[in-house]
């Protein structure tokens, strides 16, 4: 259906930040909204040992942040999500709608990186499966065709030995962007980390993955000189804008001590 | 226009809706309920809180075919005759409120807070209610009548 | 004090309509075939309109009437009669982004939105100013030509001499402070509906804290004499000053409309459309010079202020005036030089906002006290216990050295009370540092003004209206914006009738029906309203005295009234209910109509705005505040956790809402303090909506205490003062004292966001050691 409108139509879900669009007049040519909640099934949250989590495309923040399931196998995703908006739009709101946004700053974003999801693409032809990490291509731009509907999202079984937490920045306690988000996920293996994943959110034009911080720490003890390495490159390496929010200096410093918090937590955790 | 079925505080209702028209403006508009309030329109500041299932959402966000077969509760709905429910009656008593722009989406979000969590602690009531903004009160006996408002639906 | 209502914890008279939803706002309103009325905005920001070319809108199908400046004939309107610089809309030129430039009523809002899109403006692009000091510079873009230098306001003050006094003085101090550009923040967007009656009236339903001005400006609008304009008053959604005491383009525009359709129009602003356009607070730059002796007490100030006027006057004279006039208090000084500039600039337009004026220069100066202090070793409380002015005997008056009088200053009181709570007392033990928390505690010791005395037609009247069942109507032109007026008022009646709260019923404002009031500002509604009610049921009660002295064959003097009761003085037990008083006055004789009307007596000093003498207000408060809080050191992060807030508003007559409005007062003064400002780009509000214009949310707000500090003083009713806008003056510099006591770092410019706290301590060499 959305593929016959060729881009005059768009899917709805929770509907919090198309909404608005559509009220200030951004989509002029929008003709049809298509309510995916009529959809049976597709808010569906399941977890299967070997296949790891699946949330369904119209599964609501506030459903996944209360799944049991969720809170039991990922921890980290529960206390993200707790971080957007309010009750309210957590309510109605998806994780699908917040990643298709690709808002630099979305909050599921890094914890999805981190924790290294992969998205059910599909459309009337069929269907893909694409890792998060491939998904976001520039400021509010995926790799999501107009006909294309994300419908499912995958979350790996988290391996033995290992915990991540995702941390958020910003003026006030509630109801902000982030202005710097970082999701640290390691994998423990003896005394060394067998496997780091470091991700950002609005520090860059997209959220991402931040490979140089993470090789810092790979094969290394979590101690405080590897923390402050890899703080610092995830530091170097961020390209943040100077936009009304915060200036480009400030936001790279708060990678530097976000990041360097995030692992200080899971070096704790651990012990 | 598209045709839907809500049912609003008891009553049910059938609508001819535009589609892209919001619950709030059904609400406000269609039905004359004007408890609900519009302070942003984008989903930001609460005023337009209702419960729609169960769950408190903001109308503004809410297109009105979406709400076909939904159960509805605004303000209007909450108190039985002249007996005001308890978290009313506990806003009345405390002074939870100056302009009362704010109060219909406190008091909306409070219910759904208190069903959530009877006992809520201090950083709950806080953490619950900060999808409600409130520039007259500085929120401290927002807070109190919430705690009072907990006590007297505990009995 | 044994008072049967004043000083209860009472509920609000309008607290059910409020718990309930049935309390109409303006856009609850709406009438039979309404239109809907949309504004178009200018998109450039400093502009001559060459032409406006409305035909494609007028013949969209659903438009019925479209509004440009022609219409409005030239009139302009503004605070004195020569500042009328505003124009309903842009006339010929328009002065900063988003200024209305016609208007649009049809059938619905989206036809008239879209119509708007259909007017064709042809604009030639000027040059724009976005600062003050750069606006006063020679070659600076004129915003106005009958202001060629773009000041829209001077003043130059000099009290005693600052230069001799700074030669004696032991320390001097220059430093710059600046106030950032904060807006009133009210939930409910500026709304109206209007009907503009065929016979030549006209009927609107705005929403107007102070409906008074509104009427005024739209009988001279329109031509009308005053009796034919008649405003409704909703309930309001909020005031804080600026806008809601104004009239803005919507309000011209859907009585215009009305006009010409002789359909009801109504118009609601979208929040976007009022944080990018309406009245701001000013942002002012205070250049202060300061001395005092080795003993720490003061001798001289000299404050050349810099604020910026946005791009028309409003109510900025009065704004400058008391930035100025209200420097000598709380503490004493016998030296003062005051020169104030109020610079035109491309922005949205600044005026009066809660702490109006006085915020921006007590905030710089309690801030230079401390830094004084800091560098002889002395205590900042004791600093100020050194300094302030004592509470006046009864009977005297103390007079400052430009003629502000006050005959109760409970600012030592204040100050002693916070000094005694362990809040204070035991800072030294509590924890200084957890993790990469710094905490600190700060102090601030502020007046404001109160009962405001102005220029203008600034007196009050108030009816009561006794009905024979011994119920009870007030009627005033005061308006409850959620301050709590209605509430207070009503007590105030009670009380002097002595009857029970219960029995007396406001009528809200209706210019048709209830005297006139200025209106909700300057703190002067339970002072002077109050004053007018109380005199008002004075007269009633005398009525309702004699004829019960009739009946008794006593004097009246020997009757007394509490809790609806009429009894003897001298017998208690000799009682009859007011109702039967009541019904006994009306029905003597072939019957009686009981009535009482009353009026404030303000002040007959008028303020010389040439020399800066005189009183702005009828008294004033007095607030100390002690802030706890806690500097995250590498973030930058301020969390408040306590608020200690010690008011003298000389008696709080309603508990329940004196401490409320503390409350809110002073988060609201936390938001300036480290949340909010308005991030510009060359005239462009880059930060319009709630999401990020910071305003302090429920997760953010302290834990509040309130001292009252009772001083009864003898011009307000039952001893009262003001209880609005104290909290919200002496909330910033207590917090940046608190925030200099986290970090060692004076911060002189707010807010003091997180970003500014991070960068001073990398500059100070102290960021992630």
């Amino acid at each position: 259906m959305l593929g016959s409108y060729k881009g005059d139509a768009k899917p709805l879900a929770g509907g919090t930040d198309l909404i608005p669009q559509i009220k200030a007049r951004e989509m002029a040519a929008l003709r049809v909204v298509v309510d995916l909640k009529a959809i049976p099934g597709l808010d569906a949250i399941t977890y299967d040992a070997t296949k790891g989590l699946s949330i369904g495309a119209t599964a609501t923040v506030t459903a996944v942040e209360r799944s049991p399931l969720v809170r039991q196998y990922y921890p980290m995703l529960a206390n993200a999500l707790t971080t957007m908006a309010s009750p309210q739009v957590r309510n109605r709101a998806t994780i699908t709608g917040n990643i298709c946004s690709a808002v630099p700053s979305a909050d599921s974003a890094p914890t999805l990186l981190a924790m290294e999801a992969i998205l059910r693409l599909q459309n009337q032809k069929g269907e893909r499966l694409v890792p998060i990490t491939q998904f976001f291509t520039g400021p509010r731009q995926t790799v999501l065709a107009n006909d294309e509907l994300i419908t499912e999202i995958r979350i790996p079984v988290p391996p033995p030995k290992s915990c991540g937490v995702y941390l958020k920045l910003s003026p006030r306690k509630s109801m902000d962007l982030a202005v710097v988000g970082v999701a640290a996920f390691v994998v423990r293996e003896g005394e060394t980390c067998k496997d780091v994943r470091i991700a950002l959110g609005a520090v860059a034009p997209t959220p991402i993955r931040e490979a140089r911080a993470e090789s810092a720490l790979l094969g290394k003890k979590l101690n405080d000189e590897s923390i402050a390495e890899a703080a610092g490159a995830a530091s170097s390496e961020c390209r943040p804008i100077d936009d009304h929010r915060a200036a480009r200096e400030y936001r790279c410093d708060m990678v530097y001590v976000l990041t360097k918090r995030a692992l200080t937590q899971l070096k704790e955790e651990a012990l | 226009m598209k045709e839907i079925r809500i049912t609003v505080n008891g009553k049910p209702y059938e609508l001819s809706v535009r589609p892209h028209a919001t619950l709030l403006e059904v609400i406000r508009e269609d039905l004359g309920l004007t408890g609900t309030k519009e302070g942003c329109g984008v989903g930001e500041c609460g005023a337009c809180t209702v419960i729609m299932n169960g769950k408190s959402v903001n109308a503004c966000l809410v297109l009105a075919p979406e709400a076909d077969g939904k159960e509805i509760t605004t303000i209007e709905g909450l108190a039985d005759g002249d007996k005001l429910d308890p978290i009313q009656q506990a806003f009345y008593e405390i002074g939870g409120l100056q302009c009362g722009f704010c109060t219909p989406g406190m008091i909306m979000s409070t219910k759904a807070l208190l069903a959530d969590k009877p006992e809520p602690t201090d950083q709950e009531i806080r953490k619950g209610l900060e999808g409600n903004f409130c520039r007259c009160t500085g929120y401290t006996k927002i807070f109190e009548s919430v705690r009072e408002a907990s006590r007297k639906s505990r009995g | 004090m044994d008072y049967a209502v004043i000083g209860q914890r009472v509920p609000r008279v309008d607290a059910r309509e409020k718990v309930t939803g049935a309390a109409k706002y303006a856009a609850d309103y709406s009438l039979p075939d309404m239109l809907w009325c949309k504004v178009l905005r200018s998109p450039i920001v400093h502009a001559k309109i060459l032409n406006i070319d409305t035909s494609k809108a007028e013949r969209l199908p659903g438009v019925r009437a479209v509004i440009t400046a022609k219409d409005f004939g030239g009139w302009t309107w503004g605070f004195m009669a020569t500042t009328r610089d505003e124009p309903p809309l842009a006339m010929g030129k328009v002065r900063y982004l988003h200024e209305a430039v016609a208007g649009v009523a049809a059938i619905d809002e989206e036809i008239a939105e879209e119509a708007t899109e259909l007017i064709k403006v042809d604009y030639e692009e000027l040059p724009g100013v976005f600062d003050p000091e750069e606006a006063m510079k020679i070659g600076a873009p004129v915003i106005h030509d009958y202001r060629p230098n773009n000041v829209s306001v001077e003043y130059h003050w000099n009290y005693g001499d600052v230069e001799k006094a700074f030669a004696e003085s032991y320390i001097v101090r220059e430093d710059r402070f600046k106030t950032g550009r904060v807006t009133k923040g009210y939930l409910e967007p500026p709304a109206s509906l209007a009907y503009y009656d065929p016979s030549g009236s006209i009927t609107v339903w705005p929403a107007k804290q102070s409906p008074y001005f509104h009427y005024r400006h739209l009988a001279a609008c329109f031509r009308l004499p005053l009796s034919k304009v008649r405003v409704v008053q909703p309930f309001i959604g909020g005031g804080f000053g600026g806008t809601k005491n104004d009239s803005v383009a919507g309000d011209f525009c859907a009585v215009m409309a009305s006009k010409k359709t002789g359909k009801p129009v109504k118009f609601v602003y979208s929040q976007e459309e009022e944080l990018s356009t309406s009245k701001r607070r000013h942002s002012m730059i205070t250049y202060s010079k300061m001395g005092a002796t080795k003993d720490g007490l003061l001798t001289a100030v000299q404050a050349k202020v810099i604020a910026e006027g946005g791009a028309y006057t409003a109510i900025g004279p009065l704004s400058m005036y008391l930035a100025g006039s209200s420097i000598p208090i709380p503490y004493k000084l016998e030296n003062f030089k005051y020169d104030g500039y109020r610079v035109f600039t491309n922005n949205p337009v600044c005026a009066a906002m809660r702490g109006h004026g006085i915020t921006h220069t007590r905030f710089a100066h309690d801030l230079q006290m401390e830094m004084i202090a800091e560098e002889l070793g002395i205590d900042f409380i004791e600093m100020r216990l050194r300094n302030a002015i004592d509470n006046p005997k009864p009977g005297t008056v103390y007079r400052t050295v430009n003629d502000v009088t006050l005959k109760t200053c409970g600012m030592k009181e204040a100050l002693t009370a916070i000094k005694k709570d362990p809040i204070w007392a035991q800072r030294e033990h509590t924890p200084k540092k957890v993790g990469s928390t710094s905490f600190g505690v700060g102090i601030s010791g502020t007046a404001y003004s109160g009962g405001a005395r102005q220029l203008g037609h600034q007196a009050c009247g108030a009816v009561i209206r006794l009905c024979e069942d011994g119920t009870v109507n007030l009627l005033t032109g005061a308006t409850d914006c959620g301050q709590g007026s209605d509430t207070v008022l009503c007590m105030i009646a009670a009380e002097e009738l002595g009857v029970k709260l219960d029995d007396v019923v406001i009528k809200r404002v209706d210019t048709a029906y209830t005297p006139c009031d200025p209106g909700s500002y300057g703190s002067r509604v339970t002072l002077l309203a109050g004053q007018a009610t109380q005199i008002a049921a004075a007269e009633v009660k005398k009525q309702l005295l004699e004829a019960a002295a009739k009946t008794w064959s006593i004097k009246p003097e020997d009757i007394q009234i509490r809790n609806s009761v009429v009894s003897l003085k001298s017998n208690p037990d000799k009682t009859m209910t007011f109702e039967n008083l009541a019904k006994l006055a009306c029905y003597s004789g072939s019957g009686a109509v009981i009535l009482g009307k009353g009026y404030s007596s303000y002040g007959l000093e008028p303020l010389d705005f040439k020399t800066g003498s005189g009183n702005s207000g009828t008294s004033y408060s007095f607030t100390a505040q002690a802030t706890r809080l806690g500097v995250d050191l590498e973030t930058g992060h301020t969390t408040v956790t306590d608020f200690l807030i010690a008011h003298d508003c000389g008696r709080p007559l309603n508990p329940i809402g004196a401490e409320t409005q503390n409350e809110g007062g002073a988060v609201q003064g936390l938001g300036q303090a480290i949340y909010e400002e308005f991030v510009m780009e060359r005239g462009e509000t880059q930060n319009p909506t709630f999401l990020d214009y910071k305003m302090p949310r429920s997760t953010d707000v302290p834990d509040i205490r309130i001292i009252d500090i009772i001083t009864d003083d003898p011009d307000g009713p039952y001893g009262a003062k003001e209880a609005s806008e104290g909290s919200h003056v002496s909330a910033p510099p207590s917090v940046i004292s608190a925030i200099h006591d986290a970090t060692g770092i004076w911060f002189t410019e707010q807010p003091v966001t997180p970003e500014k706290i991070v960068k001073a301590l990398k500059d100070a060499g102290k960021w992630m050691k």
